[in-house]
């Protein structure tokens, strides 16, 4: 018996691998989309960019010295870098069945755009020089030409657990521990109580991590384009709900959405982060532009030179 | 019962059960639809939600009002609804139908047997019995008599009565339904036919009879009676044909249509009834060779046995003996000496090809002899007597008569020897015909410009040579001539029979020069005799139809035909053996053609017409709109799949229903160009991988050889399905044989025939010499499988290669042909004179040919031959050239021009 459900989910694990390089793809051509740089620090220290000559002095390095600059004078020169020092980034992608939803057979799941945003970040951070890792993965965030893969296939493995799952874990980033002053960027749909939400936020917060949230939504979410006597059936086990006529309720909808988004707005702000909202039908690179011109703003963790 | 209107219901107590659509109302409006489901994960924010008026959801009224509509119907269907239900008899008795089933009944046939068909629905509801009657004349009399019967019987012997292709005889009948003892409360209908009787007296006389048996209706076809056709007239114009009406008063268009023997239409004629004429005479406008070969004639748009005339077999098509010892021999292709003699006499006219001992046998109008049909003495006698009695033969000049014309069988003395005009050695240039003299039998015919005459015999200059002359060329001498012998002619063409001698066989003059040497001809030559019996070979149906003869046909006298008349015993049709049939038609026997005296109503089948069915088709389809609304409303079909399943469903049907088309084996014009463009070496697809890769290589290695060392382009080998591709393209087929290699089929074994008939090349290559070489027989497994696999393949008696052969020298010198083993022997056919210019059409070798001629792309060898060496190799690659140009050139290299250059290679 066990046998075999260890077999049937090496099966679904397998089958979410397949889908690992498109998912690939559509994240790389969202990436390229946006040029970042290593964060200089404008000081000396190690990195490549050229930052000034200074006078050699005793003690000095030789193999430091600019032969070049010191030729054309009669003192010596050394030639100094700017520090450049790279960014930890934390991603966590919620894989619940929540997110398994598509309202149209041609419009992709929830879950596929969170994913491709989410990979689509690391990747984009990863060619920055930026350190990534996945929460609750339990890995070192690291750099490198690799990383996007190896993160790639850790949510097709996770994505495959969740699957077989029925567990309520993956609906809430897990709490691990973190390096201080780490960023966090959370790809959900946030639908799950807000209760649970900002304790996990705080938890976050309580470590001096900034973080980003990004709202996955379907537009039938948005909208609620549905007429006539409908059964509406929760995915998670919430239970179902007998509409009779679902068109009379939209107006009110909208405003419990809207609600919600404001709650959602009000718990990033009290943690000072930052929250943005992501339509499955809109462009995954407007999104990703929005979520990568907060991580490049600057503000870094300055006060800590 | 209940009617109302035109409207009756048989059972209509079940529309009682109407009264139960309010309460089915009042449960629908009950039970709302099932809802839709629909996941949603938000669902949280809609808990949170309340509603702001909770109206009960209810089935909508149009819906409610759909389904009772159903109800209702099927109620409705249920109480069987009919239409138009007539109902009663004038009299107590049982119903008689009294049908007209003579020759003019088969025009409306249908409508009359509607007519019957509903008075038997009619008697059935009023539970009477019936008697059917019939007024044509048949062999025997019918099963079911006069006597009534249960409806259902009667309906199906109505079903099984067919018209008869003779008129009707109502006396006979009203005799018959004297003798019946029939009962005098009858209600009596007749369905005519509307033509009268010979006498007006017989059909008063016949209604009489009828009105004492009860009440009578008389109904027919009022304005819509049968035409008939009268026997033609042969004059010198052509051929006119008489068409006769009943009625008169309007002009009336006619079209008819000649036919061949085989039905093959011949051409079509149109005439017109003038307003006041009974007769129509129209002219048959066709060539007289086509008149020649009417065999029937018909009315356009008309079935009955009166609207087809037949006509005897004359004129037309002749028999026709070609003298021949070998008929396969003389039949090859293009070469032999009938063969154009007989492609052009053989679609108008039966030919025959066989020995004079036989041919003289048979009655026959013309005789072909070509150059070299041979016969004896007293043959040529036979043949003399044969001529005078009136046959006509036609002879070919030839080699042979130029050289000993000592012939009496010929219209005009010869000159030994020939003349040719045109060629290397000659300054002149071929001659061409010039026009045919008016006494001529060719006058008038069309002289195409590019027949021209290379090589003639040449007559003996005589008084009367100019008489006897029938064509010649522009410079005079005769090409033609003929000569009166007693009752018969005497014909030459001064060429020969086959293309030799000068194009005039390949071209369309010669059809028609033979067509009208056959038309001169005076016919079959063979005593008739008048006393002999003429069995029935075909007769016509009622509806004008030829047909096997019907089993109460017997034989005619032949001197009593033109007397008989058409019944029974003698239906209308061919008489007497096949090519000398004689007509018996209707006409005769139908000398008063006019319409019936009684008077009559208009044909018409009241017809019931029950609405039961069309209630529950028209029910059920709303049952499936309902359920897809219900579906709709449950949103359990999406909007454009929905539409997307209807449309491919029905896409579906029509797919099914349609007419699948037939795949018919034509190539496409782009693979023929590519199999003829270059010329493909070619081998035959075995099916085992292996031995195909190795044919492929080896055809591939030899391609390369053939192109780096000879002047023939070949392009790459082609692979070849003996069973599904076309063969004539290739010159040239490996074929290796194999065990794992299915034996082709009948069909594919014809084609094989056909193509080695036309001069293909089979190469098989049993591969097997390495067995042989062990086991030391004579005969590999390979040969046995050869055999196994090629039965019916029209092989010729083989032979080991002899030493001289053409393909010892058709390229390379060669002593030996290795392949891939050493010692095999090549066998070729034994050669059979001209038969393919004694080209070999089939090679059998074994010693795996293609294994030592296969190549990679760079080159190299990709088996190594037994016992080794290049040497071996190389001969393989030359005996491989030599066979493709032993395919390509044939007995080229066996003409004596090259044999000094040959004896000096070969050091003798």
């Amino acid at each position: 018996m066990a046998t075999a459900t260890f077999e049937k989910a090496k099966y679904q694990a397998a089958e979410i691998a397949e889908r690992v390089p498109p998912l690939l793809l559509a994240a790389r051509r969202i990436a390229a989309t946006i040029e970042q740089g290593v964060h200089g620090r404008r000081r000396v220290g190690r990195g490549e960019a050229f930052w000034q000559f200074r006078q050699y002095y005793p003690g000095d390095e030789l193999r430091r010295l600019d032969w070049r600059q010191s030729a054309k004078s009669d003192r010596l020169f050394l030639r100094q870098m700017e520090w450049s020092a790279a960014q930890t980034a934390f991603l966590w992608c919620d894989l619940s069945a929540s997110m398994r939803f598509a309202s149209k057979r041609d419009l992709p799941s929830k879950l596929e755009v969170a994913q491709v945003l989410t990979l689509a970040l690391a990747g984009a951070m990863s060619r920055a020089g930026e350190r990534v890792a996945l929460l609750g993965s339990g890995e070192r965030p690291t750099a490198g030409r690799f990383v996007l893969e190896s993160i790639a296939h850790r949510l097709a493995h996770l994505a495959g657990q969740a699957e077989s799952s029925s567990d309520q874990k993956f609906s809430i980033p897990p709490h691990g521990a973190l390096p201080a002053h780490a960023h966090v960027i959370l790809v959900s749909d946030f639908l799950a109580p807000q209760e649970e939400l900002k304790a996990a936020i705080n938890r976050f917060a309580g470590t001096d991590c900034r973080g980003h949230l990004i709202q996955v939504l379907d537009p039938a979410e948005l909208d609620l384009p549905y007429a006539g006597r409908v059964r509406f059936e929760g995915v998670e086990g919430e239970g179902d709900l007998l509409m009779s006529r679902a068109e009379n309720i939209r107006e009110d909808y909208r405003t419990e959405l809207a609600n919600h988004w404001d709650g959602l707005k009000l718990l990033a702000q009290s943690a000072g982060w930052s929250v943005s909202r992501h339509v499955t039908d809109q462009s995954a690179a407007k999104s990703l532009l929005e979520a990568y011109q907060w991580l490049a703003a600057d503000h870094r963790p300055t006060a800590h030179q | 019962m209940l009617t109302l209107g035109s409207l009756t219901f048989a059972a209509p107590w079940l529309l009682a059960a109407l009264a139960v659509l309010p309460i089915l109302w009042w449960l629908l409006r009950l039970t709302p639809p099932s809802p839709r489901r629909i996941s949603f994960p938000p669902i949280r924010l809609l808990f949170l939600l309340r509603p702001k008026e909770e109206t009960p959801h209810r089935t909508p009224w149009w819906l409610i009002l759909l389904r009772l509509f159903i109800a209702a119907l099927v109620i409705a269907g249920l109480a069987q609804p009919l239409w138009n239900a007539n109902f009663g008899f004038p009299r107590g008795g049982p119903v008689m139908i009294v049908l007209d089933d003579g020759w003019a009944a088969a025009h409306g046939w249908e409508q009359r047997k509607e007519a019957a068909s509903a008075l038997i629905d009619r008697a059935e509801r009023n539970g009477r019995q019936v008697i059917l009657a019939t007024t044509a004349p048949q062999a025997s009399a019918p099963s079911f008599g006069l006597t009534p019967m249960p409806a259902a019987t009667a309906a199906t012997q109505l079903a099984a009565m067919e018209p008869s292709p003779w008129p009707t005889d109502r006396a006979a009948a009203a005799a018959r339904l004297d003798k019946a003892n029939l009962p005098s409360d009858l209600n009596i209908f007749w369905l005519s036919d509307g033509i009268g009787s010979q006498k007006s007296d017989i059909d008063a006389a016949f209604s009489d009879t009828l009105q004492a048996h009860g009440s009578l209706d008389v109904m027919s076809l009022k304005l819509d009676l049968p035409l008939m056709l009268l026997p033609p007239e042969r004059d010198p114009n052509g051929l006119w044909v008489k068409v006769a009406r009943t009625q008169i008063g309007a002009a009336q268009p006619v079209r008819l249509r000649a036919l061949d023997r085989d039905g093959r239409t011949l051409g079509i004629s149109q005439g017109t009834f003038r307003a006041d004429e009974r007769v129509a005479r129209i002219k048959l406008d066709l060539p007289v060779e086509l008149a020649n070969r009417a065999s029937r004639i018909a009315l356009e748009n008309a079935a009955s046995a009166g609207s087809v005339t037949l006509l005897d077999d004359g004129g037309g098509r002749k028999p026709i003996g070609l003298v021949t010892d070998n008929p396969a021999l003389s039949r090859q292709p293009m070469l032999g000496e009938i063969y154009f003699v007989e492609r052009a006499l053989a679609p108008n006219h039966e030919v025959r090809a066989d020995r004079l001992q036989t041919l003289l046998k048979q009655e026959l109008a013309v005789i072909v002899l070509t150059d070299n049909s041979i016969f004896a003495e007293g043959d040529r006698a036979a043949l003399r007597q044969w001529v005078e009695r009136g046959g006509m033969v036609v002879r070919f000049a030839g080699e042979k008569l130029s050289s000993e014309p000592t012939d009496d069988l010929l219209p005009v003395r010869l000159r030994p020897g020939d003349r040719t005009l045109g060629g290397a050695l000659s300054w002149t240039e071929p001659a061409h015909l010039a026009p045919f003299p008016n006494s001529s039998p060719f006058a008038g015919l069309q002289i195409p410009k590019d027949v021209a005459i290379e090589r003639q015999v040449l007559a003996e200059p005589d008084i009367d040579l100019g008489n006897k002359t029938w064509a010649r060329l522009t410079d005079g001498t005769p090409l033609v001539t003929g000569e009166r012998m007693g009752n018969g002619f005497s014909v030459l063409f001064h060429v020969g029979s086959t293309a030799d001698w000068s194009n005039l066989p390949i071209s369309g003059l010669f059809v028609e020069m033979l067509d009208r040497l056959v038309m001169t001809a005076s016919g079959i030559v063979a005593n008739a005799d008048e006393n002999r019996p003429l069995a029935p070979a075909q007769t016509l149906n009622a509806f004008g139809q030829l047909t096997p003869p019907i089993a109460s046909a017997v034989a005619i006298v032949a001197k009593n035909l033109s007397t008989t008349k058409a019944g029974p015993q003698h239906p209308p049709g061919f008489y007497g053996p096949d090519n000398q049939h004689r007509a018996l038609n209707l006409a005769p026997s139908q000398p008063v053609f006019a319409p019936l005296t009684v008077p009559a109503r208009q044909l018409a089948a009241d017809r019931t017409l029950e609405l039961a069915p069309s209630l529950f088709l028209v029910a059920f389809l709303l049952l499936i709109a309902d359920m897809l609304i219900a579906l709709a409303l449950r949103g359990l079909l999406r909007r454009r799949g929905a539409l997307a399943t209807t449309t491919a469903a029905a896409v579906a049907l029509c797919l099914l229903t349609a007419p699948q088309p037939s795949d018919a084996q034509q190539l496409p014009d782009q693979d023929i160009l590519a199999a003829t463009e270059t010329t493909h070496l070619a081998f035959v697809r075995t099916g085992v991988p292996q031995v195909d890769a190795t044919s492929k290589a080896g055809l591939y290695g030899l391609t390369q050889t053939l192109l780096r060392r000879t002047s023939v382009d070949v392009g790459d080998p082609v692979a070849i399905d003996v069973e599904a591709d076309e063969l004539s393209f290739y010159p040239f087929l490996y074929w290796p044989i194999t065990a794992g290699q299915r034996t082709p089929s009948a069909a594919a074994i014809g084609k094989l025939n056909k193509y080695l008939a036309v001069g293909g090349m089979i190469f098989f290559d049993t591969a097997d010499q390495n067995l042989i070489g062990m086991s030391g027989g004579d005969m590999g497994p390979g040969a046995q499988r050869l055999m196994e696999l090629t039965p019916g393949l029209d092989v010729p008696r083989l032979m080991a290669i002899p030493p001289d052969h053409v393909l010892t020298k058709s390229f390379y010198l060669l002593r030996d042909f290795p392949g891939r083993w050493i010692g095999g022997t090549v066998w070729v056919e034994v050669p059979r004179g001209r038969v393919n210019d004694g080209v070999s059409g089939i090679l059998v070798g074994s010693n795996d040919y293609a294994a030592a001629w296969a190549t990679d792309e760079l080159g190299q060898p990709l088996f190594p031959v037994t016992p080794g060496g290049e040497r071996q190799r190389e001969m393989a690659y030359r005996f491989g050239v030599n066979i493709v140009m032993y395919a390509l050139t044939g007995n080229y290299k066996s003409d004596q021009v090259h044999v000094p250059a040959i004896l000096e290679r070969l050091g003798q």
